[in-house]
């Protein structure tokens, strides 16, 4: 399959992970969404990296699953506070930083 | 009879990945969007492999379907997994006609004009002689080693947040009277 088809697949799950960030409301589900993503650009530097032949491709993805793997911690845990504090999950309700 | 050719593999795994990512935004139930992404990483780690990428595949499935999603599925138990009520309102409409022109912008992007083609050192035999892991740890220690090692600080930085996070938890909030 060509480089067509990487770009294709890589852009329909990018716009799915668009879509879920902004229709659902639970805070965990969003994060899956950028997870997806995240993904997505993944597999597009994987595929070229096959494609042009060279390395570059995949010491980016690596980087970025390192990126990707701080960034759900961290988010996971202010998830928890939030709950801690709150005992609710519903973005929408939550409009004030002061905790 | 149709015979099963590489072409064939890597379109339904592609099409496999799509539908457990539709998957992920359309389940009510926490849990099972957790489920459905694991599907889609291990899908995703599938293309990886056929793609030539054998070291990325395998930290894929441990990082991602191993590590994130035990951790995305143990704050679920904890939280306790609750369906959301899902309907059609005017935000979503306007949300799914966003992610529609994004998506027709980004085909356009991927059918409209040539990409001019560069061609590498490393190709799929070399890959196979030498090993994915070799090339990527070659290339890793060598010409991209700074920000492997920021990445590393990238790590420490995370830890240390988690900890002042979980360490000095703040007073319950008052439920206010509106």
């Amino acid at each position: 399959m060509g480089p067509n088809f990487v770009l294709i697949i890589s852009a329909t799950i990018f716009c799915i992970g668009a879509l879920g960030f902004m229709i659902r409301k639970n805070p965990l589900i969003m994060f899956m969404c950028v997870e997806l993503m995240l993904n997505s650009v993944n597999f597009l530097l994987i595929g070229y990296s096959d494609f042009l032949n060279s390395m570059d491709g995949q010491i980016f993805a690596l980087m970025i699953m390192a990126v990707a793997a701080a960034e759900v911690v961290v988010g996971l845990a202010i998830i928890l506070t939030i709950f801690r504090t709150r005992h609710d999950l519903n973005v929408d309700h939550i409009n004030v930083l002061k905790g | 009879m149709f015979e099963i050719t590489y072409d064939l593999v890597v379109f339904i795994t592609g099409l496999m990945a799509v539908l457990a990512s539709l998957g992920v935004i359309l389940c009510s139930s926490p849990i099972y969007c957790a489920l459905y992404l694991i599907g889609h990483m291990i899908c995703l780690a599938l293309l990886f492999l056929l793609y030539h990428a054998e070291f990325v595949a395998a930290v894929q499935i441990i990082v991602y379907a191993g590590a994130v999603m035990i951790l995305f599925l143990f704050i679920i138990a904890l939280l306790g997994g609750r369906k959301e009520i899902q309907e059609a309102s005017f935000e979503r409409f306007m949300a799914l006609s966003f992610a529609g022109t994004l998506f027709g912008e980004l085909l356009l992007a991927a059918t409209v004009g040539p990409t001019k083609p560069i061609q590498g050192a490393v190709d799929a035999q070399v890959l196979a002689e030498v090993g994915s892991a070799k090339v990527v740890g070659l290339e890793l220690f060598s010409r991209h080693l700074v920000p492997f090692e920021l990445a590393s600080v990238l790590l420490l930085v995370a830890a240390v947040g988690i900890i002042c996070l979980a360490k000095f938890p703040s007073a319950p909030l008052k439920r206010r009277t509106r």
